[in-house]
């Protein structure tokens, strides 16, 4: 299973005069849940390309299972490191669901065969089954980007970088995208969500990596971080809604009966009153 | 596309940023001008110095030098075509130098000078809003489009796409996944927008009012002068033979 390596990483965009990542290190092993969280423009979305090899590191290093990502294409850590855009409608050009799946899976060589057959269990995990035929643009957002991830997913990446998964999504899609995030990370798949939805972090990751101006200011679990207020504000984050009831009502564990995406206040309160 | 920074206006608060677009647009122009009637060496580089110094003067330079390695594919073509149907490195070296000088007299323009104030000087020549906003518009989202172009060129980079794979058909197939994304991208961006523009009222009122009116200075002036002198000087270089 994949192992990711950060150590020492800057990075500055060619024509920038500053830093936009300074002196960031972790270690991703497999099977983690981590949400790489912080305030627009603290680097999330560029600390995501360094990890999948679509930028390099300026100074220090990114290794993906002891690899440098300078001595690997793309397609090769692509292979193993799956990368979902914040806007799916940037990677949709075929005529058909079917064949924007296909095509990661001729990229990577699988036979038409082993295409066809993998295309029908992943759209159908998805919940994509019926719009197989459909063209990809006229799917509603959730769908757009459930069929993002998973014409990902298809070839069976180890780990999954989702950026920005619930942007512009109601509640039902929410819930639609966290149900298909968490099968993964059941599956002992490494997934790294870049968001500010901190609810939906919490309700899908164990560890977060908290960016603030290019750099990490916290990195550990994601409870303990976000409980922390000066870190939450100097991040321009609040708390999850359930660990804010905590704090306010001095009651504990609600984390392990509820979830803040799913819950509504009236069941949290229902269930106190009991 | 790095050759497209040297179009790409940037916030500077210099004398030649400070020139009314009018004046700048008329000495671009025959600078332009001079560039394809000339071929005799010392007229092609005392034109490109002539404009390095303009560059210099609105801190462009960088700019401008960061957008020569994208012309060296152009240069290398006309050597090119040139060796393959009969010219000589030397006729090469000139057309290289011309298209050198013809670049610098657009790129010091549209370096120093906004698309908004572009279309205020067009509609200010009489062209009808219409004309001047789309031009204003087109311009204003070239960055745009690259930004996305190149955030779709990663995401289909991440499933595995090898745009350097295979020779040029297969080059050209494999951007497909690219180009059509952003076509489609573009083409809703283009509805949006006109969209946007009904609801405030686009073209309700035939007269129109402008925020920041254009005045000529005496900057402007010397500018014009500038040019006049510079159509002068080169009927007397055409005059006395040289080509």
């Amino acid at each position: 299973m994949v192992k990711i390596v950060v150590e020492s990483l800057y990075f500055r965009y060619p024509e920038a005069s500053d830093y936009a990542l300074r002196n960031i290190s972790f270690r991703i092993v497999e099977g983690e849940s981590v949400a790489i969280l912080g305030e627009n423009g603290a680097g999330k979305t560029t600390l995501a390309k360094n990890l999948n090899g679509l930028l390099k590191p300026t100074e220090g290093s990114v290794k993906i299972d002891g690899v440098d990502t300078r001595n690997l294409s793309v397609a090769k850590i692509a292979r193993k490191i799956g990368f979902v855009n914040h806007n799916p409608e940037h990677q949709f050009f075929a005529e058909k669901v079917e064949d924007e799946v296909r095509f990661g899976l001729r990229n990577f060589g699988f036979s038409e065969e082993a295409a066809d057959k993998t295309i029908r269990e992943v759209l159908n995990v998805f919940g994509l089954e019926e719009y197989r035929g459909k063209n990809p643009f006229q799917l509603s957002g959730g769908e757009k980007k459930r069929l993002a991830i998973a014409s990902i997913m298809a070839w069976r990446p180890e780990a999954l970088i989702v950026d920005e998964p619930t942007i512009g999504m109601d509640y039902a899609q929410k819930l639609n995208i966290r149900r298909v995030l968490r099968s993964i990370v059941s599956e002992g798949r490494c997934v790294i969500v870049i968001t500010h939805d901190v609810d939906f972090a919490a309700s899908i990751c164990e560890r977060a990596i908290i960016l603030s101006r290019g750099e990490v200011i916290g990195d550990g679990r994601l409870r303990d971080l976000l409980s922390d207020d000066t870190l939450v504000e100097k991040a321009s984050l609040r708390k999850p809604f359930l660990i804010e009831l905590e704090k306010e009502t001095g009651l504990t564990g609600l984390e392990e009966d509820f979830d803040a995406i799913s819950s509504t206040l009236v069941e949290v309160f229902q269930k106190c009153r009991s | 596309m790095s050759f497209l920074r040297a179009f790409k206006y940037r916030r500077k608060d210099t004398a030649v940023h400070r020139l009314d677009p009018r004046s700048k647009f008329l000495l671009s122009t025959i600078l332009m001008a001079v560039s394809i009637v000339f071929t005799d060496i010392r007229v092609l580089l005392a034109l490109v110095f002539g404009q390095i110094i303009l560059l210099s003067l609105a801190e462009s330079l960088r700019e401008w030098l960061s957008s020569l390695r994208g012309l060296l594919f152009f240069f290398a073509v006309i050597f090119a075509t040139q060796l393959l149907f009969g010219g000589t490195l030397y006729t090469g070296f000139i057309l290289s130098l011309r298209l050198l000088a013809l670049s610098s007299s657009m790129s010091w323009f549209f370096l120093s000078s906004t698309p908004e104030d572009i279309g205020r000087a067009m509609s200010v020549a009489g062209l009808p809003i219409e004309l001047t906003f789309s031009f204003t518009m087109a311009i204003r989202f070239i960055p745009v489009i690259y930004d996305e172009f190149q955030s779709i060129y990663d995401t289909q980079r991440s499933r595995g796409l090898e745009l350097e794979k295979g020779g040029f058909r297969n080059r050209i197939r494999n951007l497909m996944p690219v180009l059509i994304p952003l076509l489609v991208g573009t083409i809703r961006r283009t509805y949006e927008i006109a969209d946007a523009m009904e609801v405030r009222a686009f073209g309700a009122s035939p007269k129109r009012t402008t925020f920041k009116p254009l005045r000529l200075k005496s900057g402007d002036y010397l500018v014009c002068a500038a040019s006049a002198i510079l159509v002068a000087l080169a009927a007397y270089l055409k005059l006395l033979g040289i080509e």
